[in-house]
């Protein structure tokens, strides 16, 4: 994916040279190594400080709410269904937009990666699909299918749906056996096992909101958390609050998310917060054959109601 | 200044046996990352992890703390009444606590303790803990306490400061405190001049191995006002998503939010950490907010840790160098680069 | 989906549940309530989701 960021240096040189665009949304390398920072570049010569490769794991729509200038937006194939959805949403429109659409090959996660070697990670690069990555003592080379992330192992809508440049070819999307193994696998445990495998996987919890102000759907003015005239949920440790808030977040998602992981990419303690969206995924497809953010022209299953809505639930 | 010599051998034992009089904190392991929590049962402390998440100034500042509790049942004893909670203050130690940290505990402690007002929660449980220290014998690459008035065997805010020489700890008892947790624990075998003499080369090893430099020289005599309306602001804040995870990991972040969570008749007032990064942080009742943008509230954070701080008590900035929210900021908004912006900033005339 | 994502959490399936009863169905309403006390009730207190008083 190296060559991707010389494509996308000149699109967003040529888009801020002509005046297509006011500001360019894409990403620069970071501070330490494998970091990688969101990045507004407003003029050519600021252009040519972005870049991309597998540790672009944020999802930049984030950036895009309520914004009232002409954006040009790099958006990988998560990212692109989350826009689709803020237009839908109407939290920007698709005239302000210039979709610089990246085809994506997959993430990786940093901590994984420290993980291989016995000392700091001093240097990354890539190459292909080869990622090499060194540290004072030494060097390995390793390959990025093997070590991607979670949610980048199941992804199944590698291209952006929506674009007007593409940066280099069109890649081929997986085909899954078992798309939801993960979800599955917590179905089939007994109700008490799955309420401590959710107590044990917020254990950790700090109440940061990394996650939801990473997601691109979190865009409430005034998040429930926040609320405290009527107060619905504590804003303290206390594990039912933990608890609440998290479910009640991931129920606000339903229907909308991507599966995009900037969730677990943004969390501070590692918690594996996907295990609550997974299952409405898996659930939108099932009970309404929805997947999000696929259709600009379609509103989502929770927003709209149709006669033949699943209804066995009711008594 | 006595130092004692503490085999690894008999380290854990010593541990157990302050246990008894003790309340322990120290680094252990939650899932996948390292954190300071109280140590349960026989749990001994993990005095090889370099670096932990979250700081230690939860042993002295809990991220939900009770403060008071009241009821209006008249039919229960102190009714009407606020009590204060009822918080085990007995003696408390903190073993493992990073230089840094314990340096951040005492400039808290000048917001905490003043003429004006000593805030009790925070007063107590720190005159309840003794800080057994550990220094870094390896730095992380997060790590740039040398240039924020700290250091990797740095003593400030410490009571003991154990330095690890493979088979032994070497431990600097700085205080009396540390002198009673040393008898405690059953640690009372002087050390050699020999074994001194390690602590220094150690020290300077560790001191070295510190590569990154920031540049804080010209903080105090730069113009508040100036700083303030800097131009590169808004290109620091872009990225930030105002989550919060740099206030919660930081050591000297203090704010707070105090609430009453209420059931019926009877009410629990409680403390929790509180973020200026929140939009809400600074929403005032009238419904002004002051930094109600999210440029203000990053250079807010900013300034607060490397300018006023620094102007009101000329104790040397608010960041001590541990580099933990240099390591789990999502965006990688990096202080290192923020202060020698500041530093370096010169107005367009 | 939220019950589902509750029962996935787990919570006893039974402790939430849906009906669609129009104020003109009095009678459904009845019957339904007594249903739902039963069926709650037999799964004894709720444990989960509540918040202790700590």
């Amino acid at each position: 994916m190296e060559s991707y960021t010389e494509q996308i240096r000149t699109l967003a040189v040529d888009l801020l040279k002509s005046g297509k665009v006011d500001v360019v949304i894409g990403y620069r390398k970071g501070s330490v190594p494998m970091a990688t920072v969101p990045f507004m570049a407003r003029t050519p010569e600021q252009a040519k400080q972005l870049t991309w490769d597998s540790h672009c794991t944020l999802n930049l729509a984030n950036y895009l709410t309520n914004r009232q200038e002409k954006i040009g937006i790099i958006a990988k194939g998560c990212d692109s269904r989350n826009i689709v959805n803020h237009i839908v949403e109407n939290k920007i429109n698709r005239d302000q937009l210039h979709i610089i659409g990246v085809p994506c090959k997959g993430m990786v996660n940093p901590k994984e990666l420290q993980a291989l070697l016995d000392d700091k990670i001093v240097s990354y690069s890539e190459s292909g699909s080869t990622l090499t990555i060194a540290s004072s003592q030494a060097e390995i080379k390793i390959e990025r299918e093997d070590h991607l992330r979670d949610n980048c192992s199941l992804c199944t809508h590698r291209n952006p749906v929506i674009y007007d440049d593409l940066v280099g070819e069109v890649v081929t999307e997986p085909v899954l056996d078992d798309p939801f193994k993960d979800v599955n696998a917590i179905e089939a445990m007994d109700t008490d096992t799955k309420w401590n495998y959710f107590d044990d996987l917020l254990d950790g919890c700090i109440r940061c909101y990394a996650c939801r102000n990473a997601c691109p759907l979190c865009y409430c003015p005034t998040c429930f958390v926040d609320e405290s005239d009527p107060q619905w949920v504590g804003k303290g440790q206390n594990e039912t609050d933990i608890k609440t808030f998290h479910f009640l977040r991931a129920f606000h998602c339903a229907g909308r998310c991507t599966d995009c992981g900037a969730c677990e990419a943004a969390c501070p303690m590692d918690i594996h917060v996907r295990a609550f969206t997974r299952k409405l995924i898996k659930d939108s497809k099932e009970l309404f054959g929805w997947e999000a953010g696929l259709d600009i022209s379609k509103r989502p299953p929770l927003d709209t109601f149709a006669p033949d809505d699943p209804n066995d639930f009711i008594k | 200044m006595k130092v004692i010599k503490i085999d690894k051998n008999q380290w854990t034992q010593g541990v157990d046996a302050a246990r008894k009089s003790y309340q322990l904190f120290g680094p252990v392991k939650i899932k996948e990352n390292y954190c300071f929590a109280p140590l349960q049962g026989t749990q001994q402390p993990d005095m090889n992890v370099v670096d932990t998440v979250l700081s230690p100034k939860s042993a002295v500042f809990p991220q939900t703390e009770k403060l008071l509790s009241a009821t209006l049942d008249a039919s229960k004893p102190a009714h009407h009444l606020m009590k204060r909670a009822d918080t085990d203050y007995s003696p408390r130690a903190v073993i493992g606590i990073r230089p840094f940290d314990a340096r951040a505990i005492d400039l808290v402690k000048l917001n905490f303790d003043t003429k004006e007002y000593r805030d009790p929660y925070w007063c107590d449980a720190h005159d309840a803990t003794t800080f057994v220290g550990l220094a870094v014998n390896t730095p992380s690459q997060f790590d740039f306490s040398t240039s924020m008035g700290s250091g990797p065997f740095d003593e400030k805010g410490l009571d003991v400061l154990l330095v690890d020489t493979d088979s032994a700890y070497l431990a600097k008892v700085i205080t009396e405190k540390g002198q009673a947790f040393m008898a405690c624990a059953g640690f009372d075998q002087e050390a050699t001049p020999d074994d001194v003499q390690k602590i220094e080369a150690l020290k300077k090893t560790a001191e070295q191995a510190i590569t990154t430099k920031v540049d804080t020289d010209n903080l105090k005599e730069k113009s508040l006002l100036d700083l303030h309306q800097a131009p590169f602001w808004d290109d620091v804040a872009f990225s930030c998503i105002n989550c919060g995870t740099c206030t919660f990991v930081c050591p000297t972040c203090w704010c707070f939010d105090i609430q009453d969570e209420t059931k019926g008749n009877d009410t629990i007032r409680f403390r929790n950490w509180d973020s200026c990064m929140s939009p809400l942080f600074t929403l005032h009742g009238s419904g002004h907010n002051p930094r109600g943008e999210k440029t203000q509230r990053v250079r807010q954070r900013f300034m607060h840790k490397l300018k006023y701080f620094l102007d009101k008590y000329d104790q040397g900035t608010m960041c001590v160098g541990c580099g933990r929210c240099v390591k789990s900021c999502p965006v990688n908004i990096d202080i290192r680069e923020v202060c020698n912006l500041m530093n370096a900033y010169e107005p367009q005339k | 989906m939220m019950a589902s994502l509750l029962e996935h959490m787990g919570m006893e399936k039974d402790r939430v549940q849906f009906s669609w009863i129009s104020s003109a169905e009095a009678t459904k309403f009845a019957t339904v309530a007594r249903e739902v006390a039963q069926s709650v009730e037999a799964l004894g207190p709720n444990t989960k989701f509540v918040k202790g008083s700590d």
